[in-house]
C-alpha cells in the first residue's frame, strides 16, 4: 500500500511538469500568431520598391526584375519597372478574388480568375498567395513545437477553409519582435516545397519589416530574393487608387 | 602441345583446385551481377543526335515518357476523376519522375465573360466546385486540341497520366515504382500501362521466364544426346562442366568490372554453349578414339597431344572473330559483348584443355564406341556417305553455289527493326494496349523532340515554330505537335487578338507574364527564353517509315532555312534512326573484319591463301544461308539477330579448322582421298555431328519463348548449326576433292 501511494505520488510529480506545460504553449502558440498578424498588419498602407532575383537550379542569376507595389489592408497594386519586356504591367488585387493585369502593348486592362492560388507571381517563387497579406491566425491552427534561444518555432496545420494551397506551415518567430523570420511550406501532399528566409529585419516608422526575403523552392530546386530597396509607410493612399481606372493610367 | 600436356598431366590436383578456386570466387562474384534491359544507356555519347537528347532531358524535365492509362466508361464522373487526382499526385512522388501530367494538373487557359482563366484545368483542391458542372468541363476539354486525344481519348473512356523520367536513371525500377503504386491504390477504373520503361520491365521479366522455364529443357535435350552419343556419363558431364565452369568464370569476371548484362551479353552462356561443348566433344571423342594400352593418364595426355592444338587454333580464331565486334559498333553494349565473349571462349578453350582431360584421366571409363574393325551402324553410313560425296563432287558443288545464290538472292529483303515493341508477340498484352490504346486513342508513346534556338518571344520565331508544328501534323503517325505558340496563341485569343501568333514582341512579352514560371512553360522553354522545345508523339511504325520521318523533318527544317533561328531534330525516332543504320553499318563492318582476321590466321596456319579461302567456306555458305533466311523468312536484323553472325562465324570456323586438319593428317597415310574422307568423318566428324544435332535440338526449344527476340535467336542459331555443321561435313570435302589437284596443301 505503502508502494502504491509511493508509485502514485511519482506518476503525480512527473506529470505535473508537463501539463501545466501543455496548456501554457496551447495558448501562447495562438498568441504568439496573433501578435505576429497584429505586426505584419500594423501599417496603414505602404509602398514599396521591389528588386527580384531569379536564381535557376545551376545557381545561375536570371534577368532582374523591379517593381513598385503599393498596399493598403487587402487591396495591392503593382507596377513592373522591368524588364524592359515587362515594363508597365501592372495588377491589381482586390479582396473577393477580383485580380486584373494590364498589359501596356495591348493597352488592355484584362480580369484573371486566379483560380489556383499557389500560381506563380511573374516567374518568381512566391505565389500570389505568399505576397498576400497574411492573417495567419484565422486561416492555422498553431502548435509550438520549439523554443529555443532567438525564436518561437510554431508548426501551423491548415483549418476548415482555408485555402491558401498549403496543407501545413512551420514559422520560426522572433522572440523579441514577433516577426516571423523563416517559414517551410509543406503542400497538399505534405511534402516541404518551400522555405521563406527573412533578413534584415529593420524598424521603419515603428513598423518592422524585412528588407531582404529569400524564397527557395525545394523541389525544383528554384529560388527567388526580393529587395526591398525603398520602403514608405502610411502615405495616405486613397481607395480610389486601387481601381482599375488607376491601373491603366 | 606435348610439354603443355605433359605439364598439365603433371599437375592434375593443382588444375582441380584452381578450378574449383577460381568457380567459388568468380561463382560468388556473379551474386552481385547486375542486369540493365536498357538499349539507351550503351548509345554513344558522342553521338549528336543522342548528345542532344540528354540536354533536353536535362534541361527541360525528362524526355523519356511511361504512360498510364486509366479505362472507365465515362471518365467525367467525379470518383473517376478524384481516382486520377489521387493517382497523379502520388506517381508525382515515385523517385526517379520529374513531372505528372494529366486533366488534373496541367495548365489551362481559357477566356470566359470577359477575363481570362488561368489555372489548372481540373483543380479538385481549389475548386471542388468544378465536380458540379461534369458536363460542361466535358465537353469544353473534348473540344480543345490540346487536351483530346492526348490526355483524353475522343470518346472519354480513356485518360492518359504522362510520366516524364529523369535522365540516367534505373527506368526498370521507375516502371515497377509506378505498377506498385497504382496496385497499392486499389482504383476502380482499368490501368493499362505504355512507353519504354514499361516494355523494358516487361523484358527483363519475361527473358527470366523465359530461361527459366526453357533453360532445364535445353539442358535435358543436350544432356539426352550427348548421352546417347557417347553411351557414357562422362560424355554427358565433361562438355557441360566445361561450359558451365567457363560461363560462371566469364559472368563472374563481367560482375567483378561491375559490366551488367545486357539484353545481348546474356547470350554469352547460350554462346558457350554452342561453342565451347565443341572443345569438349571434339577432345572426348579423340579420347575415345585412342585406342592406347597405356593408363589413363597417358591416354589423356595423348588426346590432349593430338587434338589440342586444332581446339587451340579454332579457339583462337573464334576469339578473333568476336574481338573484330569491339571495333565499329555503335553501341557500346556491343563491344562488351564482343570482348566478353572472346574472354568466354578462352575460358572455354581454358577448361576443355586442362580440367576435362584431367577429369578423364580419373575416371576409369569403358567408351561403348565399337572398335572401328567391327563396323558399326555409323560407320556403315559414313562409308557409304564419304563414296557418295566423293562421286558428287560436282553436283555438291553446284547445288552448294546454287544454295548461296538463291540465299544471297533473299538477303536484299532483310527487314531491320530496332524498336523493343517488336521484341513482344502481336498478341502479348503490351502490343494490345500499344494498338488499342497508346495508337488507337492517343498518338503513340515515341517522342519527337525538335529544339529551337531564337529569340522565343519574336513573333517571327513563333511563325516559324508554327510552320515545323504545322508540318509535324501532316506527317503519318504524327501526333500532338506542341510548343510554346500553342499558349501564346491561347492567350493572345483570351485578349481578345483572335486565335493567332501576336503581331508584336511586347505582346508576346506581356503575355508572358501570364504563364512565366509554371511547370509546364518551364518543359518548353528556357528560362532565357533563348531555346524553346516542340514535342510530338510518333506510333510505333517499321523502321524504313521512322528513317523516312527523320529525312522528311530533316529536309522540312534545311528548306525552312530560317534566318531567326535554328532547329534540330532529336527523340527517340531519331536515336532509332541511327540505332539501325549503325546496326546494319557495324554488322557488316565486324563481319567483314572478322573474316579478314580469319582469312589470314587460316592462310597462316595451312601456310596458303588458297588454303585459308577453302577453310573460310563453310563460314561464307552459313553467313548466306543465315542472312538469306532472314530475308525470305521475315525474320528481322534487330540487335539480338544481330549476333548470329558472330556465332556463325565462331562455329564456322570450328568445324572446318577440325575438319581441314583432321584430313590434312589422314592423306598422309591413307592411300587415296576417298580413304582420308571416311577416316575424317569417321573420326572428327563424328565430333562435328554430335556438337550439330546438340547444339541444334537444344536451339530450336527457344522456339517456344514468349520473347520474340529469344525465338527468333533460337531458330537462327539452330539453323547457324545445321548449315555450318553440313557446310563443313559436305560442301567442303566436295571443295576440296574438286580442286585438291590445285591446291598444293591437299594434294601432297
Amino acid at each position: 500500500m505503502k508502494n502504491l501511494f509511493l508509485i502514485l505520488l511519482l506518476t503525480l510529480l512527473l506529470i505535473f511538469p508537463v501539463l501545466p506545460g501543455i496548456t501554457a504553449e496551447q495558448l501562447t502558440a495562438k498568441a504568439i500568431l496573433e501578435k505576429v498578424d497584429t505586426l505584419l498588419n500594423a501599417p496603414q498602407d505602404q509602398k514599396i520598391h521591389i528588386k527580384l532575383v531569379l536564381i535557376d537550379k545551376n545557381g545561375k542569376e536570371e534577368e532582374n526584375r523591379e517593381l513598385i507595389m503599393m498596399q493598403k489592408g487587402e487591396k495591392r497594386m503593382g507596377k513592373f519597372l522591368s524588364p524592359a519586356s515587362q515594363r508597365g504591367i501592372g495588377f491589381l488585387s482586390l479582396p473577393n478574388d477580383l485580380f486584373y493585369v494590364y498589359m501596356p502593348a495591348f493597352k488592355k486592362t484584362q480580369r484573371i480568375a486566379t483560380r489556383q492560388k499557389s500560381g506563380k507571381f511573374a516567374g518568381t517563387d512566391f505565389s500570389y498567395q505568399d505576397l498576400g497579406t497574411q492573417q495567419y491566425s484565422e486561416e492555422w491552427s498553431s502548435q509550438l513545437v520549439e523554443s529555443d534561444q532567438e525564436n518561437y518555432v510554431l508548426q501551423l496545420t491548415a483549418v476548415e477553409g482555408n485555402n491558401t494551397g498549403y496543407s501545413q506551415l512551420m514559422l520560426w518567430v522572433n522572440k523579441t519582435n514577433f516577426f516571423p523570420v523563416k517559414v517551410e511550406f509543406y503542400n497538399q501532399n505534405n511534402r516541404l516545397c518551400k522555405i521563406l528566409t527573412s533578413s534584415n529585419v529593420q524598424e521603419i516608422s515603428g513598423y518592422f519589416i524585412a528588407r531582404e526575403l529569400e524564397m527557395v523552392d525545394v523541389i525544383k530546386n528554384h529560388s527567388t530574393k526580393m529587395f526591398l530597396e525603398k520602403v514608405e509607410f502610411d502615405t495616405g493612399l486613397s481607395d480610389e487608387f486601387f481601381t482599375e481606372r488607376y491601373l491603366s493610367r | 602441345m606435348n610439354k603443355f600436356a605433359q605439364f598439365v598431366m603433371g599437375h592434375r590436383k593443382t588444375v582441380i583446385f584452381l578450378t574449383i578456386l577460381i568457380t567459388l570466387f568468380l561463382g560468388y562474384s556473379i551474386t552481385k551481377i547486375q542486369i540493365d534491359p536498357d538499349i539507351l544507356n550503351y548509345l554513344p555519347k558522342s553521338d549528336p543526335v543522342v548528345k542532344l537528347s540528354q540536354y533536353i532531358g536535362k534541361e527541360y524535365g525528362g524526355n523519356l515518357l511511361a504512360m498510364v492509362a486509366m479505362e472507365a466508361t465515362d471518365i467525367f464522373t467525379p470518383s473517376t476523376l478524384k481516382e486520377m487526382d489521387l493517382l497523379t499526385n502520388n506517381l508525382q512522388r515515385i523517385e526517379g519522375i520529374t513531372y505528372v501530367t494529366s486533366l488534373t494538373n496541367i495548365l489551362d487557359i481559357k477566356e470566359s465573360d470577359g477575363f481570362i482563366e488561368i489555372g489548372t484545368l481540373i483543380d479538385l483542391e481549389d475548386n471542388p466546385e468544378i465536380l458540379n458542372e461534369l458536363a460542361e468541363l466535358k465537353d469544353y476539354i473534348l473540344t480543345k486540341d490540346m487536351y483530346r486525344n492526348k490526355f483524353i481519348s475522343s470518346d472519354a473512356t480513356t485518360a492518359l497520366l504522362i510520366c516524364q523520367l529523369e535522365n540516367d536513371i534505373d527506368k526498370v525500377k521507375v516502371a515497377k515504382a509506378i505498377k506498385k503504386q497504382v496496385e497499392e491504390l486499389e482504383l476502380k477504373s482499368d490501368i493499362y500501362y505504355g512507353g519504354l520503361p514499361f516494355y523494358l520491365m516487361e523484358i527483363s521479366d519475361t527473358i527470366v521466364r523465359d530461361l527459366k522455364a526453357l533453360t532445364p529443357l535445353v539442358s535435358l535435350f543436350i544432356i539426352i544426346t550427348l548421352y546417347l552419343s557417347f553411351r557414357s556419363l562422362t560424355g554427358v558431364v565433361l562438355p557441360l562442366l566445361s561450359v558451365l565452369i567457363s560461363s560462371i568464370w566469364t559472368l563472374g569476371t563481367m560482375s567483378l568490372f561491375g559490366i551488367p548484362l545486357t539484353i545481348i551479353s546474356n547470350t554469352i552462356p547460350v554462346i558457350l554453349v554452342a561453342v565451347g561443348s565443341a572443345y569438349s566433344i571434339h577432345l572426348i571423342n579423340k579420347y575415345y578414339e585412342i585406342k592406347s594400352e597405356g593408363s589413363l593418364i597417358e591416354r589423356a595426355e595423348k588426346t590432349l597431344f593430338s587434338v589440342g592444338l586444332p581446339i587451340l587454333l579454332t579457339a583462337v580464331t573464334t576469339i578473333a572473330g568476336f574481338i573484330s565486334f569491339i571495333f565499329g559498333s555503335y553501341l557500346t553494349m556491343i563491344q562488351q559483348f564482343g570482348v566478353f565473349s572472346a574472354l568466354g571462349v578462352f575460358f572455354a578453350l581454358v577448361t576443355s584443355t586442362t580440367l576435362v582431360p584431367v577429369l578423364l584421366s580419373l575416371v576409369k571409363t569403358k567408351p561403348l564406341l565399337k572398335r572401328k574393325d567391327q563396323p558399326t551402324v555409323y560407320s556403315n553410313f559414313i562409308t557409304r556417305f564419304s563414296s557418295w560425296i566423293y562421286t558428287n563432287k560436282l553436283l555438291i558443288t553446284i547445288i552448294g553455289l546454287l544454295i548461296m545464290a538463291i540465299s544471297i538472292a533473299g538477303i536484299p529483303r532483310i527487314q531491320r527493326k530496332v524498336d523493343v515493341l517488336d521484341y513482344f508477340k502481336p498478341e502479348s498484352s503490351i502490343r494490345l494496349t500499344e494498338e488499342k490504346i497508346m495508337k488507337g486513342k492517343f498518338g503513340g508513346s515515341i517522342p519527337i523532340q525538335i529544339l529551337v534556338n531564337g529569340e522565343i518571344q519574336d513573333p517571327a520565331v513563333l511563325i516559324e515554330m508554327k510552320k515545323v508544328q504545322d508540318f509535324l501534323a501532316t506527317l503519318p503517325n504524327v501526333n500532338n505537335p506542341f510548343s510554346i505558340v500553342d499558349l501564346i496563341i491561347e492567350l493572345n485569343a483570351a485578349m481578345g487578338e483572335g486565335r493567332q501568333i501576336p503581331d508584336h514582341q511586347d505582346k508576346v512579352a506581356n503575355l508572358w507574364f501570364f504563364i512565366e514560371g509554371e511547370e509546364s512553360v518551364d518543359q518548353l522553354v528556357n528560362r532565357d527564353k533563348s531555346e524553346a522545345l516542340i514535342q510530338a508523339t510518333l506510333i510505333y511504325a517499321p523502321m524504313d517509315q521512322i528513317t523516312g520521318l527523320v529525312d522528311q523533318i530533316e529536309q522540312f527544317i534545311a528548306d525552312l532555312d530560317s534566318p531567326v533561328c535554328t532547329f534540330t531534330q532529336t527523340g527517340m525516332h531519331s536515336i532509332y534512326k541511327n540505332l539501325d543504320h549503325s546496326l546494319l553499318r557495324s554488322q557488316l563492318q565486324s563481319l567483314l573484319l572478322s573474316l579478314l582476321l580469319i582469312l589470314a590466321m587460316v592462310s597462316l596456319l595451312l601456310g596458303s591463301f588458297r588454303g585459308g579461302l577453302i577453310g573460310l567456306i563453310p563460314i561464307i555458305f552459313t553467313l548466306t544461308v543465315i542472312f538469306g533466311f532472314m530475308g525470305y523468312s521475315g525474320i528481322p536484323l534487330d540487335i539480338a539477330t544481330v549476333l548470329v553472325g558472330s556465332i556463325s562465324i565462331g562455329i564456322g570456323i570450328d568445324y572446318s579448322i577440325h575438319f581441314v586438319n583432321r584430313f590434312r593428317q589422314e592423306k598422309k597415310s591413307a592411300t587415296n582421298s576417298k580413304d582420308a574422307l571416311i577416316e575424317t568423318l569417321q573420326t572428327t566428324g563424328k565430333g562435328i555431328l554430335i556438337n550439330m544435332t546438340t547444339v541444334t535440338g537444344g536451339f530450336l526449344i527457344f522456339l517456344f519463348a514468349d520473347l520474340v527476340p529469344l525465338q527468333r535467336f533460337g531458330a537462327l542459331v539452330a539453323l547457324t548449326m545445321v548449315s555450318s555443321g553440313f557446310g563443313s561435313i559436305i560442301i567442303l570435302p566436295a571443295i576440296i576433292l574438286l580442286l585438291e589437284k590445285r591446291i598444293q596443301i591437299f594434294s601432297s
